[in-house]
């Protein structure tokens, strides 16, 4: 099977409509961050997330109640039970998660024994050391009773990690190696708490602007640090339009991440960097074939004809490559869970917009460096403006005079 | 085939060998690949040591020991007072020359500055080499303790080190009680005084034998150094102490060096006014006995009560002046030198680490399954090559990950299904010059030829570009993200390898020049 074998479409003709396009969904992103102002996550804008998982309905309005200034939501299907819950920065530095948790533990759980241990909350080393404390199973001070205590233990957290969070005691007693000794402590010594902390996370100011100026430098510098590598690579002009690629491969990128409120988030600029470094490949391969072509071509040609020349012999190539990696994104998207969903959404709104960049807004910019500079990347036939010197390149400067005579 | 298409498979088949082989669980370890917190449930933290607390109580002593031997030299007693974390004034009395002062102050405490202020009084600053070596201490002994903490816990593979910014970086993967951890480590030391029973003993048994039938059960038996006679520690000796704690850390007020009769050096402690009548209360009606000094379940010393103590005491124990140096910060300031606070904490719990690994590894199988087909559904032939290809290149990013203890993230999942994705790209590159060659009519052996020749290039500038971005999501990336980037470096070099060097030998193998092909699945 082949597609686009030999096509020869004009896409430098349409450059202006393209450029006008890219500009107006840059401009809805900007209008959006100037009206809304940016979706800092916690990595930047400091502050905490918790995620917990509760054993019965959600008391949704406790937690408001609780919590004033948090933003809480619940996620996933009502059947989950998680709660997620956004707690906004604090100016000044600690643990920030760790307390508000520390909080609703005490304000979830009224009237729990402080003598019963909390089998939702805690996990395996204080269960072992409760265990080994009371050593139902009469193991005394042999070596190995803490170990056995610590592997019954791990099991039944274990189990709860399978479940979720216990709702109910026999799901903890059904864990292997439960003796009835250990049964009966965990029946008299423990609880099921209330809810179980999935995650939490605590970035505190310092932190997180550390990150943000951080992230910030990356993205600049290794735009900066691509253009330089196409410069001396290929010519300057390449390095000029590479750049101003790059940056509205990114653009278009916010400006999505605007239009769907996303969170700014770490994982968001690592995707971002990947497409500073992925989306420019497009490019490279085409202007590698403009290249290669002008060592070739025997008649004179514009930069213009060159371009579209170029951008047909690659365009099956081009459409191939971007629609393998949208396969793979979209698997991730559809499959690879929250925490990958938003990073795999924005990287392919970024591949999209490099494969449309390459055969539209890099041919709008060298064109137009083409032109101001007085058309150099023109290649000149015999009846061609005899005196303008072609900058010949660098590996096979023979043909070129053969043509320039 | 001739002779040196058969080394090149020689060497694809040993390098396959050995990434499978390190990928065997057990053979370099068992967790050939490393889970990052984000799959197995963990917690990294980032603490700042807040090393103004160890410059403060440096500073405090300094001026202490000015005045104590402004009192020994006869001199009067100046007042003084900390301006700073390293800087303090000394005041001396109305009419009193401070030259006596700074000629004391350059014996007696050469790791300060000393200057005269417009105004009258002495100011002391640290130098700025003793206070960066305070700095450094501070750092040190805290991850010291951290990592005792964390490895008494039997956390493995723990990552404990050092940042600048006085920072301290703690990952600890695969902890199911993450907040025990935390409370762990940041806790201050656990100072307790407990009253001996029977005598120690260099085996628990021997200890709880000597213990009267009666205190057996209200004993626990706790290990401690020996020392002989000449003060060197000389194996663990235990001591069997009683379960109740009358006076604890908190009862403590400050803590220092001192020098007794004979110029050694022990700690004098003072006591919290309730402190101290808790002390009179365990002291007065046990003089004679032996009282140990317990630090975070250690016997650090058991001296014997020799009178009633009320509001100060001595801890003396063949220390070295570096140990008893020691002994005293862990006592003002608990274990820890400096205080630490959380800058940053992401932890995940082990039951969402399973979710993450399903849906990861499920999406990266998806994915993967897709590219496959895909592939194979345009290209025919050469697209099973590039799946070979392909799978190489997998096992190989596994692989290289297993040698260098790299550990997967789940952006990292996604890094390792994208630079596949990418590695397609090169296949890609190479089959469409090849179909172009052959349409210029080209014969097969011709086009497969020049199809690699003209696409290596290529190749490598849009792998060089990719290099680059990794490369700066390598520096300023941190946890998850530098996962990714590992990967992704990873594949990009395996992929170079594969599309290039692999896919070439499996071409010359099906299509072997001496069997002039005429025609070609691709």
């Amino acid at each position: 099977m082949q597609i686009f074998v030999n096509t020869n479409y004009d896409f430098v003709k349409y450059r202006f409509v393209a450029v006008a396009f890219s500009l107006a969904v840059i401009l809805v992103g900007v209008y959006l961050y100037w009206q809304r102002g940016v979706n800092w996550g916690i990595d930047f804008a400091g502050g905490a997330n918790i995620a917990l998982k509760f054993k019965g309905p959600v008391p949704i309005d406790r937690l408001r109640a609780d919590l004033a200034d948090a933003s809480i939501q619940q996620y996933g299907k009502p059947e989950d039970r998680g709660v997620l819950i956004r707690l906004p920065r604090l100016h000044q530095e600690g643990d920030y998660a760790g307390q508000t948790v520390a909080k609703l533990l005490r304000d979830l759980n009224p009237g729990a024994d402080p003598a019963k241990l909390d089998i939702n909350y805690w996990g395996r080393d204080k269960l072992t050391e409760l265990l080994a404390s009371v050593d139902p199973d009469n193991k005394g001070s042999r070596a190995d009773a803490r170990a056995s205590y610590s592997k019954v233990a791990e099991n039944i957290i274990n189990k709860r990690s399978e479940v979720g969070i216990f709702t109910n005691m026999q799901q903890a007693l059904s864990a292997p190696g439960v003796t009835t000794g250990i049964a009966r402590v965990l029946n008299e010594r423990t609880y099921l708490g209330s809810f179980n902390v999935l995650d939490q996370e605590t970035v505190g100011p310092q932190v997180g602007r550390e990150l943000q100026q951080k992230a910030i430098w990356a993205v600049v510098l290794s735009t900066l640090a691509m253009g330089a590598y196409l410069w001396l690579r290929f010519d300057f002009m390449f390095g000029v339009a590479a750049v101003v690629c790059i940056i509205h491969d990114v653009c278009v990128s916010l400006a999505f991440l605007a239009m769907i409120n996303g969170e700014f988030s770490l994982n968001i600029v690592a995707a971002l960097l990947l497409i500073v470094g992925y989306s420019i490949n497009d490019t490279v391969v085409t202007y590698d074939r403009v290249r290669e072509n002008r060592r070739k071509l025997k008649t004179r040609a514009t930069l213009e004809e060159q371009l579209n020349l170029a951008m047909n012999q690659t365009l099956s190539r081009t459409i191939l490559t971007s629609g393998s990696v949208v396969i793979v994104l979209i698997a991730l998207i559809l499959f690879g869970g929250k925490v990958i969903h938003e990073f795999a959404l924005i990287l392919l709104i970024g591949v999209i917009a490099g494969t449309y960049s390459t055969v539209t807004i890099v041919p709008a910019v060298a064109i137009a460096w083409n032109n101001l500079t007085g058309r150099k990347h023109d290649i000149a036939g015999p009846a061609a403006r005899p005196r303008v010197e072609p900058v010949p390149p660098r590996e096979e400067p023979t043909t070129r005079k053969r043509k320039a005579v | 085939m001739n002779r040196s298409l058969w080394w090149k498979i020689g060497l694809i088949v040993a390098i396959l060998v050995v990434f499978v082989v390190v990928l065997i669980p057990g053979v370099l370890s068992d967790e050939p690949i490393r889970r990052g917190l984000d799959l197995k449930g963990g917690t990294h933290l980032v603490m700042r040591v807040n090393v103004g607390d160890a410059l403060r109580l440096e500073v405090d002593q300094a001026s202490e020991g000015l005045k104590s031997q402004a009192a020994k030299n006869n001199l009067p007693v100046p007042t003084t007072r900390r301006i700073n974390d390293t800087t303090f004034i000394a005041i001396p009395p109305a009419g009193i020359s401070t030259t006596e002062y700074e000629r004391l102050a350059k014996d007696f405490l050469p790791s300060f500055d000393v200057s005269r202020t417009p105004e009258g009084p002495l100011q002391f600053k640290m130098k700025p080499a003793s206070a960066a070596a305070i700095e450094r201490d501070t750092i040190d002994h805290a991850v010291e303790t951290i990592r005792n903490r964390v490895d008494a816990l039997g956390v493995t593979e723990p990552l404990i080190a050092p940042e600048s910014g006085n920072r301290i970086v703690i990952q600890l993967p695969g902890v199911d009680d993450p907040a025990r951890v935390k409370d762990i480590i940041k806790t201050t030391a656990q100072l307790q005084f407990r009253l001996v029973e029977g005598n120690p003993a260099s085996d628990q048994k021997a200890t709880l034998d000597s213990v009267p039938a009666n205190m057996k059960n209200e004993v626990d038996v706790l290990p401690g150094t020996a020392t002989d006679e000449l003060g060197r520690s000389a194996g663990v000796e235990w001591y069997a102490v009683r379960k109740s704690v009358p006076v604890s850390g908190t009862d403590l007020k400050t803590a220092r060096v001192q020098k007794g009769r004979l110029g050694e050096p022990n700690v004098g402690f003072s006591l919290t006014p309730d402190g101290g009548r808790k002390f009179g209360d365990l002291t007065g009606p046990n003089v004679g006995r032996r009282l140990a000094i317990v630090l975070d379940n250690k016997v650090v010393s058991a001296p014997r009560i020799n009178s009633k103590i009320e509001d100060q005491g001595i801890i003396e124990g063949n220390f070295t002046t570096q140990q008893a140096a020691d002994l005293a910060l862990v006592l003002r300031s608990g274990s820890l030198p400096a205080s630490l606070t959380t800058l940053e904490e992401r932890t995940v719990g082990p039951s969402l680490g399973k979710d993450s690994i399903h849906s990861g590894v499920l999406a990266a199988a998806i994915g993967f399954i897709a590219l496959i087909l895909a592939v194979i559904f345009y290209y025919h032939g050469a697209g099973i090559n590039a799946v070979l290809a392909l799978l190489l290149n997998l096992v190989i990013i596994l692989g290289m990950m297993a040698i260098f203890k790299a550990t997967l993230t789940l952006p990292g999942i996604a890094g390792i299904i994208l630079t596949l994705g990418m590695a397609i790209d090169s296949n890609v590159l190479v089959f469409e010059r090849i179909r172009e060659e052959l349409r210029d009519g080209k014969t097969v052996r011709a086009a497969i030829e020049n199809g690699f020749s003209r696409a290596f290039g290529t190749i490598i500038d849009t792998h060089m570009t990719t290099i680059i971005s990794a490369l700066f999501l390598l520096e300023f990336g941190t946890g998850p993200i530098k996962g990714f980037a590992v990967t992704l470096l990873t594949g990009l070099f395996a992929s170079v390898f594969t599309a290039f060097f692999v896919s070439r030998v499996i071409f010359d193998i099906t299509y072997q020049a001496q069997n002039r092909p005429q025609t070609i699945s691709i």
